[in-house]
């Protein structure tokens, strides 16, 4: 790995239709630059080497984080790991998000990396994305054509792929509000130390009726596919059901399967069987208020 | 293609002609000579670049140079002003927090942008603060005491 | 309190803390010169390749680039080993054969350096690395050592028939083990896999070197060891060492690594070629591919026989070891851990072999422990197993095991003194041993606390199997401060302190009256330098001689200007004064003005010189407590509560002892549980060549850690003080060991102790919920 980059223009646009139409002009030679951690290591390994960076670092219609009266989050994607995680009005209304952003890298890192970077790198082994495909978000992508919005769950379509044109710029993340009666949390297990990258991840939203049967769970796993994925099968299984610690388990077992881990894949499956069973058993009792299993999103040590 | 770029690094303004490919880190000791800032793994993890951008840590062997042209940068070299040196800097010293000395500037960065925005933390935030900021001869007990010690010391003194 | 000293004994501050506090320190990287060049290393990307040819021409005709060194470049430069260990340095005749060159026709490993460049700034230096045109002969390459023994196994070096290094025996075998073995009425054994951990040094490895107009290389090193660095320098490029110099400016830890030449040989040679400085930084993975880090041993037996009343008997041992393409330092890891670890208890049979086998990885050295970590990492589990079916407390069966003063130390000397057992029980007091390892057992759920001790010594120095040569010089200036010439490592160990404080409490001044005068082989005597813990103790050990020898000469003018005897005076915080009369005396600094500014024809200036060669050896003993949690569903281990309790004799400075033993906790955690050293089997790339892939423990990853310092003086050590730098970490995996056993009754025989080896091992004892396959 290198220590100093190769030549590049640098030109900071004027406005997101500004860097639109300078990734249009420069087609493949060009890459927008946010927080840049990513992008520059990317560089420094010379994976990358792009000949104009286009920068929206300082974009103001690209930096907020609003609530809308319907509940829904709208995030933009400058929004820094470290805002994401500290703000107030995502820990009350979404907090799986805020974990797993206060789990992105080191204090640093989250000083200087976006969410919409995190996002539009689309690695595989990342803490938003399975949060994000949870919370069913919604992206609004702005291209030379005009805005179109896109699934959190259908952008990525494989390890550092999305469908992101090279003319378009990530303009919103929208994380819809929950239903009545929902919990989420994000569980995690980092490779080695504390401070590490994300073994396997869970992102898991739960929903009870009245009666306190499952009317909806989304599980969404982070670190154990090409992508971020839904473990769907598990979903279904758990649908309608009372939550019994077999029947959790049984979902959780499916979860293991649904799994397409590359290296240490047995011990990936394994965490993910053994998180998604402690998310919903932590969901359900929060939900119906019963004796808290520890701080919701705790990692799995 | 040169550019000139104007940067405040220590409360000094500096007007340079670079090249855009240049890292924070680079500009920082190669152009300023500013060498308290260092180089060590280059991807991230370690903390040993750690700067203070608009009091922010942040790591310059990630940043661009360019993209904080209108930001105030912080390095070790701002904190003391000659002989006087900041209550952290006085604790670290004391507390035989420094060995190497090699992780110490970007340690004592980290630390005082915990303290700017939480003057009395506990230990666990004095550690979640410095997660990022790697040291192999300490084994950080010290240095978590110094920062606690110059916490409570910086408290003394504005109560005063 | 204790007033028998008046500086030594004191948590005194650094004289280098501001200087690395503000930023000001300068290391080997910050250092420039006016038409500076930097300089690169192409690293080989395959595990064993011959270099065919290397074409420069496109990175020659790149501007700014002011030369390339390849395989055909080396003239007359010679051969080296890296380690220095082919200088007059190891006891016995022990030699490594000079096989590494500044760049080298056959890479032996991945990263093996086989080209380098040298341009006005770096991002010319990286264009050109990358212009280089390399071809290579790929070769037939061996990973591990087992393999590397097979017949057909591929060829490293030459000077290894059948890749075996070196084979090494035990040094002092006794007895007859395997009779002792027979008749043992327990036998105990084990086959254990040690990790390579690299030392992780905050700063990579740099030098910059440059010839001045006297034609004198001068080189700003970070060498441990920087006169024989200079002779190694002389070496390779066939000068008189007297046109060598070696500087040392500021180090960013070192921890052994930089206990052989490192940055040096290609920033010299770029300097020789090019009559430019050269200034030479590695980047991390440069660091991770280029330099020793510690030997990894893939297979370790230990038999020990203990009688049933816990009398140990008989210990055997056998080390696979694997050393990289080089031999470097690497070797003497099975003598060294051997040694220390066998001669820890008292035991009347011994035997122990060692096979240090040849692959093709980046090369193993000498990191903090040196072997007797990865060896007590065995015998400390061993002897816990041993207690365990004797129905023996673990405290306990070692007390009865520990030798007393008086007995043969590990290295064949005469232990002079040991205080391990108060460290056991004032350890496990500070612990609550006997309450935690009593508590009923009961269904503690998924998360299983554990409890575990181990215990281990480590020696002060290397002799008699290395070279203890040190020097010290002192000088009393007018004001009555002293300027110490000495030349330990200062890789931040606080050895200037310590020594500043010796030479002070011997002088009778305050520590910050002394000036450490270093980091020049010109200035300086010879001095074998800093490693196996020795600083304090041989280069205190000749600072207290040659401060004596400055305070004779005091105390001698003094009584002359007072007019007393000279047995009636005494030195002591700056002045010197009558032992009957303390109000009556002077000043240090009066009596030396006095001796410089004399006209009759015998004027003076205090100074003392003393060559000083240890021929003992004393160990330091530790005792460590360990307190686990396993999370018997992910097999996580955390470590939330560390006791380490330590004889190293006096501690000269407590502080800068906790130090030692806190940052070695953070190391021995790091051997024990998280780092990993890995090589691809298919590829022979190495895959941990940076921090996101190789993790170091950090904040939130450390215990609690309590310190207790016994801090009885050695009657050898100056003012009793003893070596710390390698034990805070000896100690550390088997204490650690030993409580997973304790918390979930497994034992994890490999290091590192991973989440998959513990749930592999409770699968096997039938508990582990769930398959992890």
């Amino acid at each position: 790995m290198f220590r100093v980059l190769r030549p590049f223009e640098y030109i900071e646009a004027e406005s997101v239709d500004d860097a639109v139409e300078l990734l249009a002009r420069y087609g493949a030679d060009a890459r927008v630059i946010a927080g840049g951690t990513d992008l520059v290591i990317s560089m420094k390994k010379r994976e990358l080497a792009p000949k104009y960076l286009i920068a929206i670092g300082h974009l103001p219609e690209l930096s907020f984080l609003e609530l809308d009266p319907d509940g829904a989050l709208r995030v933009g994607p400058l929004s820094t790991h470290a805002v994401v995680g500290r703000s107030p009005l995502v820990k009350e209304h979404f907090e799986m998000l805020a974990t797993a952003s206060n789990e992105v890298g080191t204090p640093q890192v989250r000083n200087m990396g976006t969410i919409g970077g995190n996002v539009c790198k689309a690695g595989p082994s990342q803490d938003t994305p399975p949060v994000l495909i949870a919370l069913e978000a919604i992206l609004t992508l702005k291209g030379p054509r005009g805005a179109r919005t896109v699934p959190m769950g259908e952008f990525c379509t494989g390890p550092f792929c999305t469908i992101l044109s090279p003319d378009e710029v990530l303009t919103e993340i929208r994380i819809p509000p929950l239903p009545e009666g929902s919990a989420g949390c994000y569980k995690w297990c980092t490779k080695i130390t504390s401070v590490d990258e994300t073994l396997a991840g869970a992102g898991v939203v739960l929903t009870l009726n009245a009666d306190g049967t499952c009317r909806d769970v989304r599980i969404g796993l982070g670190s154990v596919a090409p992508t971020a994925i839904r473990a769907r099968q598990a979903e279904d299984m758990l649908r309608g059901t009372k939550l019994d610690p077999e029947e959790v388990a049984a979902a959780a077992e499916t979860a293991f399967t649904e799994c397409m881990p590359r290296s240490r894949a047995g011990y990936r499956r394994h965490m993910v069987r053994v998180m998604v069973k402690d998310a919903v058993n932590e969901l359900k009792d929060k939900i119906t208020g019963e004796r808290t299993m520890g701080d919701a999103g705790e990692g799995a040590r | 293609m040169k550019t000139l770029a104007k940067f405040n690094v220590n409360g000094e303004p500096y007007e340079l002609i670079i090249e855009p490919n240049l890292l924070l880190i680079e500009v920082l000791r190669d152009e300023l000579g500013l060498t308290g800032t260092k180089h060590s793994c280059g991807v991230g993890n370690c903390g040993a670049c750690t700067v203070l951008v608009d009091g922010e840590p942040v790591l310059a062997c990630l940043s661009l140079a360019m993209a904080v042209r209108d930001k105030e940068v912080t390095t070790i070299e701002g904190l003391s002003d000659g002989p006087h040196l900041h209550p952290l800097q006085e604790a670290f010293i004391d507390r035989g927090a420094i060995q190497c000395g090699y992780c110490t500037p970007g340690m004592i960065l980290t630390a005082k942008a915990l303290l700017d925005r939480n003057p009395e933390p506990t230990e666990r935030d004095v550690r979640e603060a410095l997660a990022g900021n790697i040291c192999r001869c300490t084994g950080y007990v010290k240095i978590v005491e110094a920062v606690l010690a110059a916490a409570e010391a910086m408290q003394k003194g504005a109560a005063r | 309190m204790n007033e028998e000293f008046s500086v030594v004994g004191k948590r005194i501050r650094q004289p280098d803390g501001p200087a690395k506090a503000t930023g000001e320190a300068k290391f080997v990287g910050d250092l420039r010169m006016p038409g500076m060049l930097i300089a690169k290393v192409l690293r080989s990307p395959h595990p064993h390749a011959r270099v065919v040819r290397v074409d420069s021409a496109k990175a020659m005709a790149l501007p700014g680039v002011a030369a390339v060194i390849t395989p055909d470049d080396l003239g007359d430069w010679n051969g080296f080993d890296r380690g220095m260990k082919d200088l007059p340095l190891v006891a016995g005749g022990y030699r490594i054969p000079p096989e590494e060159h500044v760049v080298n026709r056959t890479a032996r490993h991945y990263g093996d350096a086989v080209a380098a460049v040298a341009a006005v700034n770096e991002h010319i230096a990286e264009e050109a690395l990358s212009l280089l045109e390399v071809e290579y002969e790929v070769l037939p390459f061996v990973l591990n050592a087992e393999e590397a023994l097979g017949s057909g196994a591929p060829q490293v070096s030459e000077t290894a028939p059948g890749n075996i290094g070196k084979h090494l025996s035990y040094p002092y075998p006794e007895g007859d083990v395997d009779k002792a073995l027979a008749e043992a009425d327990l036998v105990v054994e084990g086959v254990f896999q040690t990790t390579k951990q690299d030392h992780c040094t905050q700063e990579t490895a740099a030098c910059l070197a440059y010839v001045d107009a006297a034609g004198r290389l001068n080189v700003w090193s970070q060498c441990q060891l920087p006169h024989l660095a200079r002779r190694e320098l002389a070496n390779i490029f066939n000068l008189p060492v007297k046109k060598v110099k070696i500087m040392t400016p500021f180090v960013g830890g070192s921890f052994g690594q930089r206990g052989s030449v490192c940055a040096e040989p290609v920033a010299a040679a770029l300097a020789l070629k090019t009559n430019k400085p050269v200034r030479l930084v590695f980047s991390r993975e440069d660091n991770f591919l280029g330099l020793e880090s510690r030997t990894g041993f893939d297979k370790i037996n230990v038999r020990m026989g203990f009688m049933k009343d816990g009398t140990l008997t008989a210990i055997k041992t056998y080390m696979l070891g694997h050393l990289g393409g080089y031999m470097g330092c690497g070797p003497m890891s099975s003598v060294i851990g051997m040694t220390l670890s066998m001669g820890h208890y008292r035991c009347p049979n011994r035997y122990g072999d060692s096979d240090m086998v040849m692959t093709n990885i980046p090369v193993s050295g000498a990191m903090r422990g040196f072997g007797n970590d990865a060896m007590m990492f065995c015998i400390e589990q061993l002897v816990d197993e041993a207690s365990e079916k004797l129905g023996i407390d673990p405290i306990t069966i070692r007390r009865k095991n520990t030798k007393e003063p008086g007995e043969t130390a590990a290295m064949g000397l005469m232990l002079e003194s040991s205080y391990l057992e108060e460290c056991m029980l004032s350890g496990a007091e500070k612990f609550g041993w006997n309450e935690l390892r009593s508590r009923p057992k009961k269904d503690e759920g998924r998360i299983k606390r554990g409890y575990g001790m181990a215990t281990m010594s480590h020696c002060t120095g290397a002799a008699p199997l290395y070279l203890e040569h040190s020097n010290a010089m002192v000088k009393v200036n007018e004001d009555g401060s002293v300027d110490l010439t000495v030349y330990p490592a200062p890789v931040g160990t606080h050895i200037w302190g310590a020594l500043s404080q010796i030479c002070a409490e011997e002088l009778g001044i305050r520590a910050e009256d002394v000036n450490i005068v270093t980091g020049d082989t010109d200035v300086t005597l010879f001095e074998y330098g800093s490693d196996a813990s020795r600083s304090t103790y041989a280069i205190g050990g000749a600072t207290l001689r040659a401060a004596r020898q400055a305070k004779e000469q005091l105390l001698a003018h003094a009584a002359a200007m007072l007019e007393v005897p000279v047995e009636d005076l005494l030195a002591r915080n700056g002045r010197v004064f009558l032992k009957s009369d303390p109000d009556k005396g002077l000043s240090v600094g009066e009596v030396c003005y006095d001796a410089i500014y004399s006209f009759g024809g015998e004027a003076t200036n205090f100074s003392g010189k003393q060559s000083f060669e240890p021929t003992w050896n004393s160990p330091t003993f530790g005792a460590y407590f360990a307190e686990v949690e396993v999370d018997t569903e992910t097999g996580r281990v955390r470590v939330p509560r560390f006791v380490t309790a330590i004889d190293c004799g006096k501690a000269i400075n407590p502080m800068a002892v906790e130090g030692q033993l806190e940052g070695g906790l953070q190391q021995g955690l790091g051997y024990a549980l998280t780092e990993n050293f890995v090589v691809n089997e298919t590829t022979g790339k190495v895959e941990t060549a940076n921090y996101d892939s190789y993790k170091v423990p950090g904040t939130l990853d450390m215990p609690h850690s309590e310190v207790i310092i016994v801090d009885r003086p050695d009657p050898k050590g100056p003012f009793g003080a003893k070596g710390v730098g390698e034990p805070g970490m000896v100690g550390i995996p088997p204490a650690i060991a030993n409580a997973i056993y304790d918390a979930i009754g497994v034992r994890v025989r490999g290091l590192p102790m991973t989440p998959e080896r513990i749930l592999a091992a409770l699968a096997e004892k039938g508990e582990a919920k769930g398959e992890t396959q």
